[in-house]
């Protein structure tokens, strides 16, 4: 990554504006090194007019005689009901007591706190409150209860904390740390009553000046509730605008874009009124140069930052008080219990507020500049370590940081970059998982599902089916009693005397132990793999570099030339990928074909839905032909036979059958769903030549046996050549002989395991093809399974019992038949 | 445990305001160890390559105020876990040693920490001190076993410890 | 970059962080810099009687090199993703030392 791209010389460092007062005193540790907010700053500065060095701020304190203003910000003018949205409010505020009491806590709430350092700092915990009288020399902390501390004593309101104890009866401890929307409300229409309230003055002279002095960007940490009054408040500053600087005035820091021409004016005007220059000594030059960075730095920087390092205090807090003691009088109606929690309680929260008071002593021991030259290598460092913000997207930053912006896309994170072209990364991704969910879940989900198509496939032909007449014989209960041994044992062997039989015996003891590569193929096969992911890697890349679609009236030969070059690499890419996948290597070459050993691994299953994206149609085939010819080599069939004696796989094998079946038959099906019967009839053809046997006892081969006569059941209702379906028909029948001597042996387990709905299924997409005849003798060869599932599920619960009762029906009603019948 | 010394200590001024952003051990807390910047602004070459920040921030630490607290380990002979402050003073600390800082929860650092209880110092140093040297003949005879046994080494003894 | 890529998209999830002193803290992975730097949130030491250090402390910083194990939570991870990420790291490497 190259740190010499990224232009370090931001703005601030290029050289400042030395005529702008006070900018040494820049304190805002988060405005410097901030990018996006050096438009603003070269903006002002190249604007800037330097009125406001003119400023004359003598003679502030005439102020008040010039505009007859005795009264501090909170009492302007009426603020007016059209902020009242909150109806039930209205009816409260009439309550001149409550309003009182709120004003009277949120006005000490609003005063600044003593500066007692020399830096003014932006710190979550600075002394402020409650604890200030620590500092008093001749103070002994009083652990005991002392309603003072908690502003119940007039004489020192300065104390009332926002962040000790409530001082309302009536208003819940929630709302200590942060007013609701209806109390803001209420206090807003409380000050706009204030002058009735005789105490009035004396708070309003407390409150004005401290607020003044108050530095905004710790008026933001310290004082939610005032934030977030103010921010309420900041529509209704236009009208307030027109009425004259005074309104103003309290507030300079939220001064909105639109109104910084009048304020300009404003200033430039020597009113000795104005308390901006004086009032924030931590952030005087900012505001006085671009009110609106201010503000925008604000917004910005305090959620991203600020938060997570103020949120912890907020939890800290004591959050157990149920109390809310105001006077000594409470106390003693309380339960001794209550009382001894109740002392404890703020016992505690005392010992805590000691506690912060003398950490507080070390508060400012960083300077601004410390802090903000911490900050500018924090982000430095950031930007070094996750490039060029701006650079998002683009294919450096992107190879660099792969997993998380892809990570990103698919989870639903959070998008910087809306634009960026990673839908395609995201796309494959998705595709691949088969939804938003990933991790474990995935799996099972997409094994759920392609079961779930599966069945819906078989049971849309058996539905068909069942339209057609039947032989209505069959449908008799004694049928099923009438057991023939003879006829379900008549052996047609003529296909099921194979070679291979024996030779996949042969290699089985020798390579069971793993997926039937020898050690150094496996080598081989793993590099084969790799290739082609790398091979897919580049094609997903290409994907997303193709050329917007030509247009079809106005040929750009230049763009045309794009398209051509573009499709150019990709058939280069894609005949890459085709020898990766080693698929035309000569059959019977070597013991296991390349690509079914590339199958035996568990990322070359993985890797099948992404390579069908990629190649065609006839591609597509040809690998299905190689799957299908070798079906009986596969890992998941060779090692899908349980063994006698054996109940269930062990689950290494269970998982890998899992993944094949999710990655490559649901792949797989996807493609047959569009294949004609032609192919359909000929690679029941191809799998004639291997053994049905092995193949029709293991999950795999069953499901592709299911997905190919129920692909060709819906083929034929949809209508299909009459030439084609005979040769259908001769294939199937062959078929149906070759399977006839298994087919007592394909349920895997005893009844009870229930992982048999698959051949069930099977059985079904058998039935609805079969001849009167063919379904006699199948119904004679699974009949005591039939009749095992039906006893047991009466055994089971009703939902399990239905649900094995219905996997049965879904067979006996391909044949015309009903489980209801057999009760 | 001897490693953990460090976060053990109350930091003077825990988790200065701003500083949610991963250095913190870099702080510079005290004098001395980055020359105060002359002027407010830095100038623009300090800002260049990460290794010249690294070289400028990777820095020490001074904790003043600093308090170690032992621990011994609950056992079936001394009945619960003892602990015991030592107030040390102030520490000078090479950055590259911190394991890890922490941020003191207010309230929880009331608690006694669970299963322990305040010892005097004495105590604890001295029953800590039993059982280093109870550790380190066990060590020993390991040690001595596994060289029997054809284990050679430094850390012969470590991966049973 | 791969570690650090990745473990960004783990914050906000819950990480177990295995120090090579063998002490295990369990807390919300809050951020992670290039160094693997790691800051957790209300923080819990696994076997909090053998190691009560930490008891009163309710977030750590912990310097990336002290990491021996990162425990991550199974159902955050795409694998699959993380493959190709790794491969994608592989060929960038192989690439740069041609």
């Amino acid at each position: 990554m190259s740190f010499f791209g990224f232009d370090s010389t931001l703005p601030r460092d290029r050289g400042h504006n030395t005529r702008a007062p006070g900018f040494s005193q820049a304190a805002d540790p988060f405005a410097g090194p901030r990018p996006e907010d050096d438009d603003d700053a070269l903006d002002f500065e190249d604007t800037y007019d330097g009125l406001g060095d003119q400023l004359d701020e003598t003679d502030d304190v005439f102020n008040d005689d010039t505009f007859g203003d005795d009264a501090g910000p909170v009492t302007k003018k009426p603020v007016g009901k059209d902020f009242d949205f909150f109806g039930q409010t209205a009816k409260v505020s009439d309550a001149i007591n409550e309003e009182q009491l709120r004003f009277s806590r949120q006005a000490p709430s609003s005063r600044g706190p003593p500066t007692t350092s020399t830096f003014p700092q932006p710190l979550p915990k600075p002394a402020r409150t409650g604890y200030e009288r620590y500092q008093e020399p001749d103070y002994v902390p009083d652990m005991q209860v002392d309603a003072n501390l908690w502003g119940v004593a007039p004489k020192r309101p300065a104390q009332a904390s926002d962040f000790g104890s409530p001082m309302n009866p009536g208003i819940p401890s929630g709302a200590r740390k942060m007013m609701s929307l209806e109390e803001v409300e209420a206090s807003m229409r409380a000050q706009a009553k204030k002058p009735a309230q005789p105490q009035q003055p004396i708070q309003q002279q407390q409150s004005a000046p401290q607020q003044y002095t108050q530095p905004p960007q710790q008026q933001y940490h310290d004082y939610p509730p005032q934030h977030q009054q103010q921010q309420f408040s900041q529509p209704q500053q236009l009208p307030f605008q027109s009425s004259g600087p005074p309104r103003e005035e309290a507030r300079p820091a939220h001064v909105g874009q639109p109104h910084q021409p009048v304020q300009i004016m404003q200033r430039s005007q020597p009113t000795p009124n104005q308390p901006i220059a004086p009032t924030a000594p931590s952030q005087p030059t900012q505001i006085l140069q671009n009110p609106n960075r201010y503000s925008a730095e604000q917004r910005r920087s305090a959620p991203a930052v600020q938060h997570p390092v103020q949120h912890p205090v907020h939890q800290s807090r004591p959050s157990g008080s149920r109390h809310i003691i105001t006077h000594p009088q409470q106390l003693a109606n309380l339960s001794d219990e209550e009382r001894a929690a109740f002392l404890m309680e703020d016992a505690k929260r005392a010992k805590r507020n000691h506690k912060i008071f003398l950490l507080s002593k070390d508060n400012g021991l960083m300077t601004p500049q410390d802090k903000n030259f911490i900050t500018r290598i924090q982000l430095q460092q950031l930007v070094t370590a996750t490039g060029n913000p701006n650079e998002h997207g683009s294919d450096p930053s992107l190879s660099e940081d792969f997993y998380y912006q892809v990570h990103n896309q698919i989870r639903g994170g959070p998008r910087q970059h809306p634009g960026q072209p990673l839908s395609n990364f995201a796309q494959t991704y998705l595709f691949q998982t088969g939804g938003r969910h990933g991790g474990m879940r995935r799996q099972a989900r997409g094994g759920d599902n392609h079961m779930q198509r599966m069945e819906q496939q078989v049971q849309r032909a058996v539905e068909a089916a069942k339209n057609k007449p039947k032989n209505k014989q069959l449908v008799i209960e004694g049928s099923l009693g009438k057991i023939s041994f003879s006829n379900a044992k008549t052996p047609k062997p003529l296909l099921n005397i194979k070679r291979t039989d024996s030779a996949a015996d042969a290699h089985r003891p020798s390579k069971a132990h793993q997926v039937g590569v020898s050690g150094s193929d496996r080598k081989t096969v793993l590099t084969d793999i790799e290739n082609v992911y790398s091979t897919l890697m580049q094609l997903e890349d290409h994907e997303r570099l193709m050329p917007p679609p030509l247009d079809n009236d106005d040929i750009n030969p230049e763009l045309a030339g794009f398209h051509i070059d573009w499709r150019e690499k990709e058939e280069k890419l894609n005949r890459k990928l085709w020898r990766d996948l080693k698929v035309h290597e000569p059959i019977g070459a070597t013991t296991t074909h390349p690509f079914i050993a590339f199958l035996s691994f568990s990322k070359g299953k993985k890797c099948i839905p992404r390579v069908f994206r990629h190649i065609t149609q006839e591609q597509r085939t040809t690998i299905l032909t190689i799957i299908v010819i070798h079906l009986d080599q596969l890992d998941v069939v060779r090692q899908g036979l349980l063994q006698p004696g054996e109940v269930q796989l062990n689950s290494a094998t269970r998982e890998n059958i899992e993944l094949f079946s999710l990655a490559v038959m649901h792949t797989l099906f996807g493609y047959l769903n569009e294949a004609g019967l032609d192919i359909v009839t000929g690679l029941l053809g191809l799998i004639l030549n291997i053994n049905i046997d092995v193949i029709a006892r293991t999950r795999i081969g069953v499901s592709m046996l299911t997905m190919l006569l129920s692909r060709a059941e819906l083929i034929k209702q949809a209508g299909s050549n009459e030439r084609e379906w005979d040769q259908w028909v001769g294939i199937y029948n062959a078929f149906f002989d070759a399977l006839e001597p298994t087919l007592p042996n394909i349920f895997p387990g005893t009844v009870n395991t229930g992982e048999d709905v698959y051949v069930w299924q099977f059985l079904a997409a058998i039935g609805i093809g079969a001849s009167p005849e063919q379904q006699q003798r199948l119904v004679m060869a699974v009949k005591d399974r039939v009749m095992e599932t039906v006893a047991h599920a009466k055994t089971l619960p009703t939902a399990m019992s239905g649900q094995r009762l219905a996997n049965v029906n879904l067979f006996m009603r391909s044949i015309g038949l009903d489980v209801e019948l057999l009760a | 445990m001897e490693h953990l010394n460090l976060h053990d200590n109350e930091m003077p001024p825990p988790q200065q305001g701003g500083a949610q952003t991963p250095m913190q051990q870099m702080q510079p807390l005290g004098p001395g160890m980055l020359p105060p910047p002359s002027s407010q602004q830095l100038p623009p070459q300090m800002f260049t390559t990460a290794a010249q920040l690294l070289d400028l921030t990777d820095t020490n630490l001074v904790l003043q105020s600093t308090i170690e607290r032992i621990f011994v380990a609950p056992s079936s002979a001394n009945g619960p876990g003892l602990y015991a402050d030592v107030n040390r003073g102030i520490f000078l600390v090479r950055g590259e040693n911190v394991l890890l800082l922490g941020e003191i929860d207010l309230d929880k650092d009331d608690d006694e920490p669970p299963g322990y209880e305040r010892a005097d110092v004495e105590t604890v140093h001295r029953l800590q001190k039993e059982q280093k040297a109870k550790d380190a003949r066990r060590e020993k005879i390991v040690k001595r076993r596994l060289g029997e046994l054809g284990f050679e080494g430094e850390n012969a003894g470590e991966a049973l410890i | 970059m791969l570690f650090f890529s990745f473990f960004k998209t783990l914050v906000d999830h819950e990480v177990t962080v295995e120090l090579k002193n063998d002490i295990q803290i369990k807390g919300t992975l809050k951020s992670v810099d290039q160094y693997l730097n790691i800051k957790l949130d209300d923080i819990q030491v696994v076997e909090e009687l053998k190691y009560p250090h930490l008891s009163s402390v309710k977030n750590v910083f912990i310097r990336g090199s002290v990491v021996r194990y990162v425990h991550l939570p199974g159902g955050a991870v795409d694998t699959a993703l993380l493959e190709d990420a790794t491969r994608r790291e592989a060929a960038q490497q192989a690439q740069k030392t041609k």
